[in-house]
């Protein structure tokens, strides 16, 4: 390991204000390496990656690409320098083609000079499409047309397009797992490992444990702005991890039931469908954890909406408490106690530009203002600080904007809204993505505290270790259609993963 | 933040060189218009800016921009200001709330070609019932008092209303004068195409020479359509006579090519204007105007005279 | 909910980041105060004056107090001009038909509350973006107001005394000299409707419920608000607004036209702009309006005294929405 790295950083700071957000860290990229980043949401992570990416200006900082000092003021200077980002957030040009999309940041090839030369365009799109082994999808699709997880996938594949530029060195990928299916993640793993064969560096951010095992060779951990830990991947252990990031240590991962179920039927769902899913059934006891597997796309989300009325049935029957609601919509659906954390937490569950009580009482307000019409700021803001601190939640105090949060409090504020008032019936929705492992931990906690006070829980999640340690049963549905409904226990994430593909004519 | 007030303060700045320019001792006018954007108007404004100018006066033009409200805003901020006398080119009766509290500081409002009511000292103006008789009449002499007729008015607006009754007096009094039609054009579109479509089912009903004498229109827009009317059936050469009210260019250019359309009256908008700023000079210097309307003379346009308009 | 002590720091850091990006609009109004006292020394800081200026933005405040309802939600209502001028139309034409003022008013205002619920059935239930939905009632109810006036300004003698008189009456507070210094009466109104449209945005679940819509209507939707219902209803109050706005002008004029409203849209939507950038999240407050009404007032106000040309005039005020926009959008981008 005495190879010049091709990226190296030393002592990068950066202060908001007052507070540092970045304090004296460094950080080396060999060539061939996989380097994991790791750290809680607000430990720099993303402070030291905008530093590089050209899009936060440092205090302080040396950069060195090759041994030779650089310093990138903007991100144009990133990207001529080699550096390509790949971020959790999807942003592509749903009316523009697959190929349109790849080249975005590059020279359309031309024909005559200013005419597009499609062709060429898209046989370079399928020739880098090929490389990363998702030839199946179509350059000429409109990206519309292609599924959100290979959406991802071409987001990923545009910052391999080299365009008239030399081969990019290193690659920075922020959470790029976030929205994948594991059938992605492990095409972009084949993807990660030719890189290494040409060379080049890979800067890995994620919060999954598993796998940064699978896919680093080295492991950095971040915490409070401060590097807290390097090392080799096989002189590291995940309980090492979780240490060096929460500062605590973490016996386990999911905490155990410890009361038992209730015989109580809370919900009874019979033969549902929506335009989106159908031939779903099942009842959930007083304090069961149902959760809901499937691959992207096959329904989870859909189902979940349906469930709090937020698509319209086309026919079968929801009971709560033996009572069937014909006309469920999200506002009766919160009145009758269900409580529903969707997917997004940012574009449908928060109101980023309100405060954190204003977003905590929503749902409640007709309970809790005086008559149905004048706000209680007084209860408002008790309340919040109540079910705040049951949920862990760190901040200045309920009139805080909830903008100004970091992504795993953000959760928690979702969490809190849902808990306020004791619901009958909690829909998650990845409930845990983009949170970091200390929250992680607190989410699961809390998930586990509602389900002993004989609350039914729906909880859908694509990180299969989450519902193999969380929940009772597991409904798998598959194009929408629920094929299957097991006993967590005893089942593997391999033979889950199995179920969700169908058949088990597939391999992990 | 503080750039905000930084660039008011400059702006503000910049606007000093507007605002102080004028002598203090100096009597102060400010003259008050929804309508300056209106040709009319402002040959009524500059003549009296003109005539003002001569008596060095201090003249403060406001243009409320079609906002009649903003008309009793600005009276209100001028009477606040304390000026010496207050011009206004609206209808009086809609802007009373702002005439009301000059009277009550005593500052003297002036009607310039706005109409007649007990706040405003005087309004000077033309007179409408003498501008539609010289057009009739010369219709009557023209035709010899005998004769069909095509009336073009528009009674929804007084001031155009009254032009429409001295026509009709006129006509009666000739025995052999018969108005075949007395038509109300759509505006909206300015008054030349609907006047035209109307008149072309005139001359559809009335297809024989000698049929219809003359076109008298209440102003000039529909003389206009009607002119386009029978030039486009062929039917130029029959004599009919149209006659239109206001002077305005296209009608000026209609009467110098020497086809149908004879005559037309024109305003003297500069003349109101300087007859405004001589009543004004009246008032402030002590005297009593007791006549509540003065009269500017009206000239009627032929193609004996139009060179004089045209030239202007 | 843990706090120590870096967090309060912070707390107080953030406050006075808030305070510096928010007031930049207020310190500018201060600003052009302080500017017209000093340049018109005698007339202007009077409290004849500020009654004046009150009673010239009314109608103005009317409408944009109420426009400001929409536009928490993010909508816009491009139809309160014209819905101005119907009401006032329709108001006239009713006195001219001999009714009671009472019977005038109330049927104005109650067609203000149905293009109202039209404008809200479009966009909430039709599902037309509010700008275009709008567009195209301002056009129907601008060709009804011609329609139903036969395009000529009602006046005269068909508007009664007592209407007419309303504008120009008010509560007397005081001796000027030897003239009675009157409240007027449309600043009343225009002060109860600031007053009733601040408790419902600010102290109601309504207007809590509004902010969410427009912070992030899915979310609010997925929240358990009911989405449809509360547009619809927000924009029946801002057809109310126009109405009302548009009869206090027929009253202040004693006739009615059926374009003389037409100016007050962008008035309003101007000054509930400038309100927003006296908002940390660029949300509209009815506050915040209030600052941009008074604003466009007391220049149109100030500059008439100063004697400025009134083509200049409005290329300042225009320069000065544009500014405090600007600035406030500079001042976010920096933090």
């Amino acid at each position: 390991m005495s190879a010049t790295p091709l990226l190296s950083v030393r002592h990068a700071e950066k202060h908001f204000g007052g507070t540092p957000a970045l304090v004296d860290a460094a950080l080396d990229l060999l060539p061939g390496e996989v380097h994991a980043l790791m750290g809680e949401n607000g430990a720099g992570k993303s402070t030291l990656i905008k530093i590089l990416a050209g899009v936060v200006n440092p205090d302080r900082a040396e950069i060195a690409l090759s041994g030779q000092a650089v310093s990138i003021p903007n991100p144009q200077t990133a990207f001529d320098l080699g550096l390509r980002f790949i971020h959790q957030e999807l942003a592509v040009v749903p009316q523009l083609s697959v190929a349109e999309n790849l080249f975005l940041s590059h020279a359309y090839p031309r024909r005559a000079g200013f005419l597009v030369d499609w062709r060429r365009l898209n046989q370079s799109a399928k020739t880098v499409l090929d490389q990363l082994g998702i030839a199946h999808i179509d350059p000429r699709t409109r990206m519309a047309r292609v599924g959100t997880g290979d959406q991802m996938l071409v987001k990923i594949a545009s910052a391999f397009v080299t365009g008239d530029r030399q081969t990019p060195a290193v690659y920075i990928m922020d959470e790029p797992t976030a929205a994948l299916t594991s059938e992605e993640v492990t095409r972009l793993f084949g993807v990660i490992r030719e890189l290494k064969l040409q060379g080049c560096a890979v800067l890995y951010v994620s919060h999954r444990l598993e796998e940064i095992f699978q896919i680093a060779d080295r492991v950095t951990v971040m915490r409070d702005g401060c590097v807290v830990g390097s090392a080799l991947i096989n002189e590291t252990s995940s309980e090492k991890l979780i240490r060096q990031m929460t500062g605590r240590e973490l016996s386990q991962t999911f905490p155990a039931r410890e009361t038992p179920l209730d015989s109580h039927i809370v919900l009874a769902v019979r033969n549902l469908a929506t335009e989106y899913v159908c031939e779903v059934g099942f009842d959930l006891r007083a304090g069961e954890i149902l959760g809901l597997a499937g691959l992207a796309g096959a329904g989870c989300t859909e189902l979940l909406r349906a469930l709090v009325g937020a698509d319209p049935l086309r026919h079968g029957e929801i009971r709560l408490d033996g009572e069937t609601r014909a006309d469920l919509t999200p506002v009766s659906a919160w009145e009758r106690g269900f409580a529903y954390v969707p997917e997004e937490r940012r574009s449908q569950g928060l109101i980023l530009s309100r405060s954190i009580r204003d977003n905590i009482t929503l749902p409640h307000l007709q309970k809790i203002s005086r008559g149905g019409i004048l706000l209680d700021r007084r209860s408002e803001e008790q309340l919040s600080s109540v079910v705040g601190a049951s949920v862990r939640l760190k901040a200045i105090g309920p009139r805080q904007t909830v903008r100004e949060l970091s992504g795993g409090n953000q959760q928690k504020v979702m969490f809190a809204r849902a808990m306020s008032r004791t619901p009958r019936l909690l829909l998650l929705d990845e409930p845990t993505r983009g949170v970091d492992v200390g929250a992680k931990f607190d989410i699961y906690t809390l998930i586990r505290q509602v389900s002993a006070q004989s609350v039914g829980v729906v909880l859908a999640s694509s990180d299969l270790a989450e519902l193999l340690g969380l929940c009772d049963r597991i409904l798998i549905l598959r194009e929408g259609r629920q094929t299957a409904i097991v006993a967590a226990s005893g089942l593997s994430q391999h033979e889950l993963l199995t179920l969700c593909y169908g058949d088990g004519d597939r391999d992990d | 933040m503080r750039r905000l007030a930084v660039i008011a303060i400059v702006l503000c700045i910049v606007s000093i060189g507007f605002g102080t320019v004028a002598a203090q001792d100096a009597p102060s006018v400010a003259v008050i218009t929804p309508y300056l954007a209106q040709p009319g108007t402002q040959f009524l404004v500059e003549g009296f800016e003109a005539a003002a100018e001569d008596k060095g006066w201090n003249v403060n033009v406001i243009d409320t921009a079609g906002d009649v409200a903003a008309v009793i805003s600005r009276i209100e901020d001028m009477v606040n200001q304390g000026v010496d006398a207050l011009v206004i080119n609206v209808d009086p009766a809609q802007v009373e709330a702002g005439l009301q509290i000059a009277a009550d500081a005593s500052i003297p409002v002036f009607g310039m070609d706005a109409g007649s009511n007990p706040l405003l000292v005087t309004n000077v103006t033309s007179n409408g019932y003498a501008m539609a008789a010289e057009t009739a009449s010369y219709v009557v002499d023209r035709i010899g008092c005998a004769g069909r007729v095509v009336m073009f008015v528009f009674d929804p607006y007084p001031p155009v209303q009254k032009r429409g009754i001295i026509a009709d007096a006129i006509f009666a009094n000739c025995p052999d004068i018969e108005v075949i039609d007395r038509i109300t054009p759509d505006v909206n579109d300015g008054g030349i195409a609907d006047s035209r479509a109307q008149m072309e089912a005139v001359l559809a009903a009335n297809p024989n020479t000698g049929s219809i004498s003359a076109v008298w229109a209440a102003w000039d827009q529909p003389a206009l359509g009607a002119l386009q009317a029978i030039e486009a059936a062929g039917r130029e050469n029959e004599g009919i006579v149209i006659v239109g009210i206001d002077a305005n260019p296209q009608a000026l250019d209609a009467i110098a090519a020497g086809g149908n359309f004879e005559a037309s009256v024109a305003q003297d908008f500069s003349g109101i204007g300087a007859a405004t700023a001589s009543a004004v000079e009246r008032v402030l210097a002590g005297e009593t105007i007791t006549q509540s309307v003065i009269y500017v003379p009206t000239v009627l346009v032929t193609n004996a005279n139009v060179g004089d308009f045209l030239d202007n | 909910m843990t706090t120590d002590a870096s967090i309060e720091q912070t707390a107080a850091r953030i406050q006075w980041g808030r305070l510096l990006r928010t007031s930049g609009t207020l310190i500018g109004f201060l600003a052009i105060i302080v500017f017209f006292t000093i340049n018109i020394p005698n007339t202007f800081l009077t409290v004849a004056n500020w009654l004046n200026i009150s009673q010239q933005v009314s109608m103005l405040a009317v409408i944009a107090f109420t426009m400001t309802i929409v536009m928490v939600m993010g909508d816009f209502d491009l139809s309160v001009g014209s819905m101005a001028s119907l009401a006032g139309i329709i108001a006239a034409l009713l006195f001219r038909d001999s009714q009671p003022v009472i019977v005038g008013v109330l049927v104005a205002l109650g067609v203000g509350l149905l293009g109202g619920l039209f404008n809200g059935v479009l966009v909430s239930y039709v599902g037309i973006m509010p700008f275009v939905a709008t567009l195209g009632t301002l056009t129907m109810f601008s060709g009804l107001a011609f329609l139903l006036s036969g395009g000529e300004t009602i006046f005269g003698r068909d508007i009664p005394a007592d209407f007419s008189g309303f504008a120009r009456g008010g509560i007397p507070v005081g001796m000027v000299g030897e003239r009675t210094l009157l409240f007027p009466n449309l600043t009343l109104i225009a002060l109860i409707v600031l007053a009733v449209v601040w408790a419902l945005l600010e102290q109601t679940t309504f207007g809590r419920r509004l902010y969410a819509i427009g912070g992030n209507a899915e979310a609010a939707l997925l929240g358990g608000v009911r989405v449809r219902l509360l547009r619809l209803i927000a924009f029946m109050l801002t057809g109310f607004g126009a109405a009302l706005g548009g009869l206090m002008y027929a009253s202040r004029v004693a006739s009615a036209n059926p374009t003389q409203g037409a100016g007050l849209m962008l008035d309003a939507i101007a000054a509930v702009f400038l309100g927003m950038t006296m908002s940390e999240e660029g949300e509209p407050h009815v506050l915040g309006t209030l600052i941009g009404v008074l604003i466009l007032g007391v220049l149109d106000n100030g500059l008439t005294q100063m004697r400025v040309d009134s083509y200049v005039r409005e290329i300042l005020i225009g320069a000065i929405i544009v500014a405090a926009v600007t600035s406030s959008s500079l001042a976010k981008r920096g933090r």
